[in-house]
């Protein structure tokens, strides 16, 4: 550890600052406290929204600093720029410093026998103290007279497989970000695509490249009322209606098409309200206006149950330029229809129909980033859990001495040189 | 007829005795009361993991199979087993009184909290379908197991403010303790949020969303990293890394229990 502090730097203050780890610590620090204001400014909503939440200068504040996308400012991309720029300086640093040849030396023996890591015992014990070592070790001659046993050399190079999984990960978010795309489909049964919606109001829709149609879409309910299961069936259809794929996506059992993933995330239901008005029928689906009657009317509101007598919808109508609303409920005859500036308007029936909710992406930074995954786990293994232990045996006049140190797990290494040193004298 | 509720109730009970043993260890300083401590640590586990093992076993007869990980009481529970485990496993490196007493504490705590608050659902309820997926085991059972390993950090960090001498281990052991207890908390926290990224990808398909709960856990992670290279720059040692342990703890807490109560977001354990 202090190796670091003695080594020699190289390069300008500059450079010096950029491999630092204090770096490291402000840009992590930083990091940290962004993500903890992200966490507790509203993401993302709408300016209404702030307004209703905060003040107007907390909102223009808000608005200046890019608080309510905190994630996707500018800043928070330079702060993850630095820090990826430190990252990959320090990695490399440490790389090199770790090719570079040893020095074969053996250090001071004796301190490590007086710290408990060694012992000192007759030559002809060497043999002995061999075989107490077991294969495990790899051998290697320093000097004359002595010889260097190591372990677990690779366990060096742990820290820099984690800080390389890190640069991985972040690659591949930049890669998907750069050239992967998230969106959204709505589909009923019968319903069918050929571009996606996109996530954010203002982005314009994702032409796919083929068609998306779903077949079928189910969901089952626990008694309780929570969904239990619910699928989608698809079909993927070229331009002269051949079915390229079909197969069916569930949660958590996404299906992927030329690169491009469905997953099913949520599901909705979309009804259709049939009124009589004026002698003439309506279908009707939320907010959509009835035109050509007397007295215009829409559709407001959906209530599965109301007050217990069942499913009803809210109507609203101008009476005079005043907005006013009344409910019809469809198992009700009484309140099945009502008379509106003198027209007769009925409710007639409520069809219901679900509709599958699909995430649409498309990232190829994904096999990056689970590369990075396995090779941050790989790294953490072998950091922490595996130990590089280097023992000497130097050949004296008339004892051999017997010690070393240990990179990790001190402990466990001077219990180990006491069991090789057992019983010899 | 036993249920899951007997045997988890038992090992409340038996937090509580392990609490009260401590105490009278303390008292009277007496070997035999410090092995009274070590074998009600081994029984409250092994009742805790039959009551676990229980409920898991009722939601099959129940229809609605599933491994008893996946609401806010389970998740209590298993955060209170995983802190024993942690205790038990610790032991080859000799146990510590006081902290398996802070730890015993919070444990009894966490149960009780389970158990009788009235805003802790204790029903064994139906899993919604983004749930029902194997990395919903692994993301928890290594989330919570690097919570422990954190819980006991937290401890040393807490001890190493009072005089070592008497029931306060040295403050070198606590150190040693403290660091080896990040090692693993650290290596778990990680493999619970890339496993937990891995599974958002199955369910949402996006690994990352900067949900509140995702958003903690990076901060967690993020103070962890932090200690762990400040060991190097600083050399930072003692009351330093302490209050940090403390620091890092809290952000667990806030990571667990505070996004569920301040800041909505996709986990369920938010309800
Ligand atoms: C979030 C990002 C990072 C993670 C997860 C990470 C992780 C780690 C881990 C696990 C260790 C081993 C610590 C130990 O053995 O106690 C380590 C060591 C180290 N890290 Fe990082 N690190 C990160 C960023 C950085 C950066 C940006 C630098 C750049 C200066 C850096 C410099 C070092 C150094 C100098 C060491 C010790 C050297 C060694 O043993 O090879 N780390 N890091």
């Amino acid at each position: 550890m202090s190796a670091i502090k003695s080594d020699k730097m190289r390069g300008g203050p500059i450079f010096r600052f950029l491999v630092s780890v204090r770096l490291t610590i402000i840009t992590l620090s930083l990091i940290a406290g962004a993500s903890i204001v992200g966490s507790l400014v509203r993401q993302g909503a709408s300016e209404e929204e702030y307004l209703s939440l905060y003040s107007e200068r907390a909102y223009h504040f808000i608005r200046l600093f890019g608080l309510d996308d905190a994630y996707h400012s500018s800043w928070f991309y330079l702060l993850m720029g630095v820090f990826a720029i430190n990252l990959f300086l320090c990695t490399l640093q440490r790389l090199r410093r770790l090719m570079a040849p040893r020095e074969r030396q053996a250090p001071d023996l004796s301190g490590f026998v007086s710290a408990g890591s060694g012992f000192a015992t007759d030559p002809v014990n060497r043999e002995e103290v061999v075989r107490r070592l077991g294969p495990s070790y790899r051998r290697e001659r320093v000097s004359e007279t002595t010889e260097l046993f190591e372990k677990g050399r690779f366990s060096r190079y742990g820290a820099i497989v984690v800080h390389a999984s890190v640069l991985l990960i972040l690659a591949g978010g930049l890669i998907g970000n750069i050239s992967g795309f998230k969106a959204y489909l709505a589909l009923k049964p019968g319903d069918e695509a050929s571009a996606a919606m996109p996530r954010k109001p203002g982005q314009s829709a994702v032409v796919l490249g083929f068609t998306v149609k779903c077949t079928d879409f189910r969901v089952s309910f626990y008694p309780s009322g929570q969904p239990k299961e619910y699928a989608s069936d698809i079909e993927i259809l070229d331009e002269k209606r051949n079915i390229l794929k079909r197969g069916r996506i569930r949660v958590n059992e996404p299906f992927s098409y030329k690169g491009v993933y469905f997953y099913q995330s949520s599901y909705g239901r979309s009804n259709v309200y049939t009124f009589k008005a004026d002698g003439r029928t309506f279908e009707l689906g939320e907010e959509q206006v009835a035109r050509g009657v007397r007295v215009p009317f829409m559709v407001v509101r959906y209530e599965q149950d109301v007050h217990n007598f069942g499913p009803g919808v809210m109507v609203a109508y101008m009476d005079a330029d005043e907005p006013k609303t009344l409910w019809f409920l469809s198992n009700v005859e009484k309140m099945r229809s009502h008379t509106v500036n003198g027209s007769k308007v009925s409710l007639e029936n409520i069809s219901g129909q679900f509709h599958t909710g699909l995430e649409v992406s498309r990232d190829p930074g994904v096999p990056v980033v689970l590369c990075g995954f396995t090779l941050m786990l790989a790294g953490l293994y072998i950091n922490f859990f595996t130990a590089h232990r280097r023992i000497y045996l130097a050949l004296g006049p008339d004892t051999l001495i017997v010690a070393g140190t240990t990179s990790r797990n001190k402990e466990g290494f001077a219990e180990d040189m006491r069991k090789i040193g057992g019983g010899l004298a | 007829m036993i249920t899951d509720h007997t045997l988890l109730g038992l090992a409340t009970i038996m937090y509580l005795g392990l609490v009260f043993f401590h105490i009278l260890y303390f008292v009277w300083q007496k070997e035999k009361l410090l092995s009274a401590v070590q074998h009600i640590l081994y029984a409250a586990a092994a009742v805790q993991a039959a009551g676990i093992l229980m409920r898991w076993a009722i939601s099959y007869r129940l229809g609605i199979g599933h491994a008893p990980l996946s609401n806010y009481y389970e998740s209590l529970i298993f955060f209170s087993w995983s802190i024993s485990v942690f205790m038990i496993c610790m032991r080859k490196r000799r146990l510590y009184p006081a902290i398996t007493f802070v730890a015993a504490g919070i444990s009894l705590m966490l149960m009780a909290y389970a158990s009788l608050s009235p805003g802790v659902e204790r029903g064994i309820q139906p899993l919604i379908p983004a749930l029902q997926s194997n990395w919903l085991h692994i993301h928890v059972i290594t989330c919570f197991l690097g919570y422990a390993a954190f819980a006991v950090s937290f401890i040393c960090g807490v001890l190493y403010f009072f005089r070592p001498g008497g029931i306060v281990p040295t403050r070198e052991n606590l150190e040693d303790i403290n660091y080896r207890s990040i090692i693993i908390g650290f290596s778990m926290l990680t493999s619970g949020i890339l496993t937990g990224a891995v599974w958002a990808h199955f369910a949402w398909g996006s690994c990352w969303s900067w949900d509140p709960k995702e958003t903690w856990s990076l901060i967690t992670w993020i103070i962890y990293a932090l200690v762990l290279h400040l060991r190097f720059t600083g050399g930072l040692k003692g009351k330093r890394i302490a209050i940090l342990s403390v620091v890092g703890f809290a952000s667990v807490i806030m990571t667990y229990f505070g996004v569920n109560f301040f800041l909505a977001g996709l986990h369920s354990y938010a309800t």
